[in-house]
């Protein structure tokens, strides 16, 4: 079991976070704190593994908290923020991810996701849990439904792919197909030598890159070689950084 | 959406403040003069007393022209009248002639011996006029100067004056744009809460929070890079795509090496927003919305939709004023930025589909191309 700190002044937003938690049966909640004093308290006494935490808090901030903890008292941190101004200094603190308010589910999501992953390494580590699960084998291709008619699409072919709730649309060409599966499930599943979460809503084909361009919020716009322009939020934009640095060198 | 609070402008203008030009500019100014008196001194030089006195001359007139500049700098902060300024300066002149004239007798006594008897005080006030006359063009150029300081002053005040009007005209221009937006949202929104569509509400939300970040982040410029336009543009899209759902159908095409072109901020959004408002929303199929940018000599902008079944073809208007409003706004805001460089044409066309073209200077960031 994962043990989950929430910690926000407002209750209205510590709710919101606790009823998207208690959907998850590996988690169980350690606490909920409204301020700074007391979270820092709270967790001393009762360690959590994993706190979301509001970073604007009146009193002594998120990441005053993260800071004023001892490490080994430190969960993981997701942070939650209205509007990010707290730069770098985050990462040194643990943590895993941050996301905005309004929270998107998918975010939320995303970010309980990589938490799960930190947490199972660590306990690998420590030589007492399983393997992660991977895949066997990448998504080669897509099996798309016309009508009554089954039509396979290969993975090679698809330019980007957009997250449409709980369905994902394969750009292929100036054709789309609808695919029954929700984004973030794909991109376990597609080889990440060829495809690259870029936002919660879009998949992109590396080879299909052909400029980016930073924005003022630290977000970029990328254009694939049909002319269409896609956001790339900071979340991914490392990863695709190193990705299409190194991209000259050919996939092993 | 943007505060309310008015832009404070960066240079509080005083009307009446003299701006003084820097100290050495009249002194420098004066040059010309110093060198005037050294070549006409020339042909006399080499013959003894006629050296020291021209020397003496040159010396005076150098070392008087900084008490002179100093005072003349001082009525001008003043904005002393011009017929108390002209017979001050005129008495101060002739007194500093006057003093280096004795310096000039005193010298000769100290070279050539005693003063021969027959010398009358008279002489002293005799042959100054040279010096003198040095020194009030002295003043002169030190006015002109002055002068055509407080002209340049008055033009980048002016300069200044226009271009925060027009800022002005802009913003109040810009504002138009976006409250009817938000509350259509947040009327949806309503909706599906009211549906007890939690999930979809949620979405729509952080959707709209995104949105709004994204207007926030661009602070006040009137003029972003492509890029930071179409994000903003895709941000609202994604709003009108949870509304609409596969009812629209997006293409876009934008041309290479454009991200970093300079645009107005929100060109973009206020003819997509219309182009679906008007065009893809009401009809009950599905719509196809087109946007293509491509940039030769100047960048293009064209925007294409369907329209609803019945729309009036020959004037266009599918949704009557409210669509005029939008479309007269990117019109006035591009005359506005870019006069004379900018074009909008918007309507019908033979294909049955409304067709907005925009064209404006192409102007890249500097490394935008990458």
């Amino acid at each position: 079991m994962i043990r989950v700190a929430v910690v926000d002044d407002e209750p209205l937003a510590r709710s919101g976070v606790i009823a998207r938690l208690s959907a998850c049966e590996d988690l169980v909640l350690a606490g909920e704190y409204a301020d700074g004093p007391s979270a820092l308290a709270g967790l001393a006494a009762q360690p959590a593994d994993l706190a979301f935490i509001d970073v604007q808090m009146p009193g002594m901030n998120g990441l005053d908290v993260l800071a004023a903890l001892a490490p080994a008292h430190r969960p993981l941190a997701i942070l939650l923020t209205a509007h990010d101004s707290f730069a770098l200094r985050a990462f040194a603190l643990n943590t895993v991810d941050y996301l905005l308010k309004p929270v998107d589910d998918i975010r939320f999501a995303e970010a309980l996701h990589r938490a799960r992953q930190l947490l199972a390494w660590r306990r690998r580590d420590h030589g007492d849990a399983p393997e992660p699960q991977r895949p066997d084998a990448w998504l080669m291709r897509f099996s798309v439904r016309i009508g009554r008619r089954a039509v396979f699409i290969p993975a090679a072919d698809v330019q980007w792919i957009e997250a449409d709730g709980d369905y994902a649309t394969l750009h292929v060409g100036a054709r789309t197909y609808i695919v029954r599966e929700p984004l973030h499930r794909l991109a376990t599943r597609l080889d990440p030598a060829q495809f690259l979460r870029v936002h919660r809503s879009a998949i992109v084909d590396l080879a299909q890159v052909a400029e980016l361009q930073p924005l003022t919020n630290r977000d970029a716009m990328l254009r694939l070689q049909d002319g269409t322009p896609l956001r790339v939020s900071r979340t991914y934009i490392d990863a695709l950084l190193a990705r299409l640095h190194d991209a000259g060198t050919p996939p092993r | 959406m943007t505060t309310g609070t008015p832009p404070t402008p960066r240079t509080t203008i005083t009307p009446h403040a003299r701006q003084l030009p820097p100290f050495w500019l009249p002194l420098l100014a004066g040059l010309p003069l110093a060198v005037c008196l050294v070549l006409m001194a020339a042909p006399s030089l080499g013959h003894g007393v006629a050296t020291a006195s021209r020397t003496v001359f040159l010396m005076a007139f150098v070392l008087w022209a900084i008490p002179l500049t100093l005072v003349q700098r001082r009525l001008w902060m003043r904005g002393t009248r011009l017929w108390v300024v002209v017979p001050t300066l005129l008495a101060a002149t002739y007194l500093m002639t006057l003093v280096a004239r004795v310096l000039n007798i005193g010298l000769q006594v100290a070279i050539a011996g005693p003063l021969p008897p027959d010398f009358s005080w008279w002489l002293v006030l005799r042959g100054i006029e040279g010096t003198w006359l040095t020194l009030i063009a002295f003043c002169a150029i030190h006015a002109v100067v002055n002068y055509y300081a407080a002209l340049k002053q008055e033009q980048a005040q002016r300069l200044e004056a226009q271009s925060l009007a027009r800022d002005a005209e802009l913003r109040a221009l810009r504002y138009q744009l976006q409250p009817h937006f938000l509350f259509n949202t947040l009327n949806a929104i309503s909706a599906l809460v009211a549906e007890q569509k939690g999930p979809e509400a949620r979405q729509m939300l952080a959707r709209l929070g995104d949105f709004l970040r994204a207007t926030l982040d661009l602070g006040h410029a009137h003029e972003v890079s492509l890029a930071e336009e179409l994000a903003l543009t895709d941000a609202y899209l994604e709003i009108e795509k949870a509304r609409l759902g596969d009812r629209l159908q997006l293409k876009w095409r934008v041309g290479p090496g454009l991200l970093g072109a300079r645009v107005p901020y929100l060109l973009l959004q206020p003819l997509v927003e219309n182009a679906i408002r008007h065009g893809i929303a009401p009809r009950r199929g599905s719509g196809r919305l087109e946007i293509e940018i491509t940039g030769e000599a100047a960048l293009h902008v064209r925007i294409s939709n369907d329209l609803p079944a019945g729309t009036d073809l020959v004037s266009g208007t599918g949704g009557g004023r409210t669509e005029a409003v939008g479309l007269r706004n990117v019109g006035e805001r591009l005359s506005r930025l870019y006069p004379a460089a900018c074009d909008l044409h918007a309507g019908v066309r033979d294909d049955g589909r409304y067709h907005v073209a925009v064209s404006l200077p192409l102007r890249l960031d500097s490394g935008a191309r990458a």
